[in-house]
């Protein structure tokens, strides 16, 4: 059985190869289809929206900065193109009218005004009702757009603000620090003063100490001048008395001496008299002299010092300055006057609430809507070649009668399958990979980190259509009915499985079904591998679904084509 | 031991009978012809011959092996020309030949010089690279032949191998199927063109409604028909009534023709000219006339009181 399958696994590669056109069809009607849903919805993503921008006709009747900035930002947006009307009627009259111009925007006039004012304003968007999904894209953007005008012309006023606050707060710092220098310069000069005031008092006391001092010294010289000649008269008329008084001095020491001579002659006399010492009468007392401090005193110069009270000192007349007294300035507390006013925070206007992406995995926020289309529209191919490719294989075969010979041939059945399977699993796993290729090379698709991984959920999804192919040639069994149920069968099992649109736009019970079908697992594996830029192991569940649904549909299909074919 | 040999074959779909208790053997080097009208059961008594059917009931022995117990290696041994051209349209012819070489078992070289062989004998090495879908229906019926040949098979059953092809491609197929035989292979040839089974066949099965009518070789079968030789003229002036009174064993078959000729049925063709100058004698003038032998078509209306119908029937 198993030559046989290898012999038919190559047979049908052969069968592939004298099909050219598909051959080619296998990779470029996927690619068409692809460029075509990338490039015609790529926009919505924001993917390449240059090559299709839409066509927005604007009347600005504003005319002021801000509609100057939204035309500005508008045509920045590569989604749009944007065309200058002329009047609200011209610009209606393109929406709708003409291929990609599903709204007009009209600036109304005051726009600009009532912003600076503060107040709200609005655009107005004429729309095209048939074109919701378009109007819904492109209002996205001027929402967006809006929100960024909005958010720069606060920042910019908030600048403004911030500066004029910067600049008050340094004018009124410059204040606090003048009225802080004036204030010091005012204590400064009234203590200058005070001290100048106190100093100039001092100096006049000096003066009229020293004048004062001066004047006694005078004073007293003139005394001792008088009191000198005095003296000196006094000496010139004392001196022979004193001369007298020496003389005086002089007998009265001599008479002092005598005195002690004769004690002493007495005093040896009564040793000489021995024991009629006491027979002796006493000597007649001689009168005390004075004594010779007394007697020097009368030696003494007479020294007429002028007397030191004699002469009052004069009295200092009480001399004040009579300064005119030094106000106190009244200049406020400019610490506590701008303390509080520069501790308090600067007002500025409210932020803008918006928000911003970040990817919740390791992938990008926004993807390449490639991303979604290449693997999608890939998936789908692959399961139209595949089912096709198994049913219309076997019914040709059937049809040919070379099934019949095959097997008359000593091929038997399951042998004959196993090698078609086996030779669609392989091309479309290889178209897979070429997809994937192709859409690296022309739409930049991430291949996420680790692009070998990619070829797991192909394979399993190769696998699960190549069997699913067996089953639609058990119910379609001719060319006629293969067409139209195989066709309807795999585009809606890439529908539900998300091959066309993120699952979540489908309700409950279509998603509940999806778990069911074999793309909706292979789509999960790819957009974690490719957009999610997951590791590999998060693919696991979702190849084992996969594969256990291709296992079911393999089982099913071999048994119902035995039967129907065999 | 036969090289094929088949007993009581029985085959329904539903309620409706296929086959009932067909029996065949064929010896080694002899083609067996199965003629019938289609439905008659041939395919389906080939279908079951080729193991690709399984019979009600009956038994089939090929080369001595029972398709129950030896399928595999039973399939080995036969060759299987289908009434379709079943034939990949895109593949060259030497890409078919070679596939279903190797699906019999040769090895890659084998299977290469085997189809070089089998294209040159089938006459259509000139084309070995030509894909199917190009070449005529002639060749294709050749290839078609030449495909169940091509691992030189012991036993060779081929259903109408010949439909819609030109004379030279019949007389190429024909030539092919009695080289096989001269070189050892049974053979069991299923057509409902008599001619073929007269000019091929050693023996040959009347088949209708899926019922052997008749067995034997053709001069047999013709005989078992029964029928006598037949004249149709043709008239410029058709001579006087009663023109043919006295000729022995000579009458006009009783059925009306539109285009004012007559059959007569003969008791030998020596009344040919006998006829003839009776004809003129009445005044009649004759512008065109065919002699018929008794053939394999008249003994089948003989047997089976119809002629060939191309449609109908029990067979698949």
């Amino acid at each position: 059985m198993l030559r046989a399958a290898w012999l038919i696994f190559l047979n049908e590669f052969r069968l592939l190869t004298k099909d050219r056109v598909g051959l080619a069809m296998l990779i470029l009607a996927p690619v068409v289809i692809i460029a075509v849903a990338g490039f015609s919805l790529g926009n919505i993503y924001g993917v390449r929206p240059a090559v299709n921008a839409y066509d927005l006709p604007i009347v600005d009747q504003d005319h002021g900065s801000a509609a100057r900035a939204i035309i500005a930002a508008l045509s920045r947006n590569p989604a749009v193109h944007l065309e200058s009307a002329q009047s609200v009627a011209g610009a209606r009259a393109l929406v709708g009218r003409r291929s990609r111009v599903p709204l007009a925007i009209v600036i109304p006039a005051g726009v600009t005004a009532a912003l600076k004012a503060g107040r709200p304003a609005k655009l107005v968007l004429y729309v095209d009702p048939i074109k919701r999904i378009e109007v819904a894209a492109i209002e996205l953007r001027l929402s967006r757009m809006c929100a960024e005008i909005t958010a720069r012309a606060q920042d910019n006023a908030r600048t403004r603000i911030s500066a004029a606050n910067a600049e008050l707060r340094v004018r009124l710092e410059r204040l606090a620090a003048l009225a802080t220098t004036a204030r010091s310069d005012a204590e400064h000069f009234r203590h200058a003063s005070l001290s100048r005031r106190d100093a100039a008092q001092r100096e006049l006391d000096a003066r009229l100490r020293s004048a004062m001092a001066a004047l006694a010294a005078q004073t007293r010289a003139a005394a001792e001048r008088s009191a000198a000649a005095a003296n000196s008269e006094l000496e010139r008329e004392l001196a022979p008395r004193r001369d007298a008084m020496n003389a005086v001095r002089a007998y009265l020491a001599a008479l002092q001496a005598s005195e002690r001579d004769f004690k002493r002659w007495l005093a040896n006399l009564r040793a000489a008299a021995g024991s009629h010492s006491a027979d002796i009468p006493p000597p007649p007392a001689f009168p005390r002299p004075p004594t010779p401090a007394q007697l020097a005193v009368l030696s003494k110069p007479i020294e007429i010092s002028p007397p030191a009270t004699a002469l009052p000192e004069p009295a200092l007349p009480n001399l004040s300055l009579a300064s005119v007294p030094i106000p106190s300035l009244a200049i406020p507390d400019f610490d506590a006057e701008f303390k509080p006013l520069l501790a308090a925070p600067a007002p500025t206007l409210p932020g803008a609430l918006g928000w911003t992406e970040l990817p919740a995995g390791r992938g990008p926020a926004q993807a390449n809507a490639f991303d979604q289309y290449v693997p999608g529209f890939g998936v789908t191919f692959l399961l139209i070649g595949m089912m096709m490719g198994i049913s219309l294989g076997l019914i040709d075969e059937r049809d040919w009668g070379t099934l019949a010979r095959l097997r008359a041939a000593g091929a038997p059945f399951a042998g004959t399958l196993l090698g078609k399977l086996m030779a669609r699993f392989v091309i479309g796993l290889m178209q897979m990979a070429l997809l994937f290729a192709v859409g690296r090379w022309m739409f930049a698709i991430s291949l996420g980190s680790e692009p070998l991984m990619l070829l797991i959920p192909s394979a399993a999804i190769a696998f699960a259509a190549a069997a699913f192919g067996l089953i639609i040639a058990c119910i379609a069994r001719t060319h006629d009915s293969v067409m139209p149920f195989g066709a309807v069968v795999s585009m809606a099992m890439s529908a539900i499985g998300g091959c066309w649109w993120p699952i979540d736009f489908e309700p409950g019970w279509m998603r509940a079904f999806a778990q069911w079908l074999p793309t909706t697992w292979t789509m999960q594996s790819f957009n974690d591998l490719m957009i999610r830029n997951l590791p590999g192991s998060a693919i696991v569940w979702p190849t084992l679904a996969t594969v256990g649904l291709g296992i079911v549909y393999l089982i099913v299909g071999i048994v119902a084509a035995s039967w129907i074919y065999d | 031991m036969k090289a094929l040999e088949a007993t009581g074959l029985r085959k329904s779909y539903g309620d409706r009978v296929a086959l009932e208790g067909v029996s065949l053997s064929v010896d080694r080097g002899e083609i067996v012809g199965l003629l019938g009208p289609n439905g008659a059961g041939k395919t389906t008594t080939l279908s079951i011959l080729a193991t690709l059917l399984e019979p009600d009931s009956g038994s089939v022995r090929v080369a001595g092996l029972s398709p129950q117990n030896d399928r595999e290696a039973l399939r080995r041994k036969l060759g299987y020309v289908p009434q379709a051209i079943a034939l990949y349209p895109t593949l060259s012819a030497l890409q078919n030949l070679e596939l279903f070489a190797r699906i019999h078992g040769a090895g890659k070289r084998q299977a290469a010089a085997a189809s070089a062989h089998t294209l040159e004998a089938v006459g259509l090495a000139p084309r070995a690279h030509d894909s199917v879908s190009i070449l005529s229906g002639g060749m294709r019926r050749r290839l078609n032949l030449a495909c169940a040949m091509v691992h030189q098979p012991e036993i060779l059953l081929l259903d109408e191998p010949t439909v819609g092809v030109d004379p030279q491609s019949r007389e190429q197929i024909l030539a092919t199927v009695r080289s096989a035989a001269e070189s050892g292979a049974a053979i069991v040839y299923s057509t409902h063109y008599m001619e073929e089974i007269e000019r091929i066949c050693g023996r040959a099965l009347l088949i209708d409604y899926g019922r052997v009518v008749a067995q034997g070789t053709v001069a047999e079968l013709i005989t078992l028909g029964g029928r006598q030789p037949r004249m149709e003229i043709a008239f410029q002036e058709a001579p006087m009534a009663g023109w043919s009174a006295g000729i022995d064993g000579v009458s006009e078959v009783p059925h009306a023709r539109s285009d004012g000729k007559i059959d007569l049925e003969l008791a030998s063709l020596t009344q040919v000219s006998e006829i003839l100058e009776r004809i003129r004698g009445a005044g009649g003038r004759v512008i065109e006339f065919n002699v018929h032998s008794p053939s394999l078509s008249d003994a089948f209306i003989a047997l089976t009181g119809h002629a060939l119908r191309e449609d109908g029937g029990g067979g698949r």
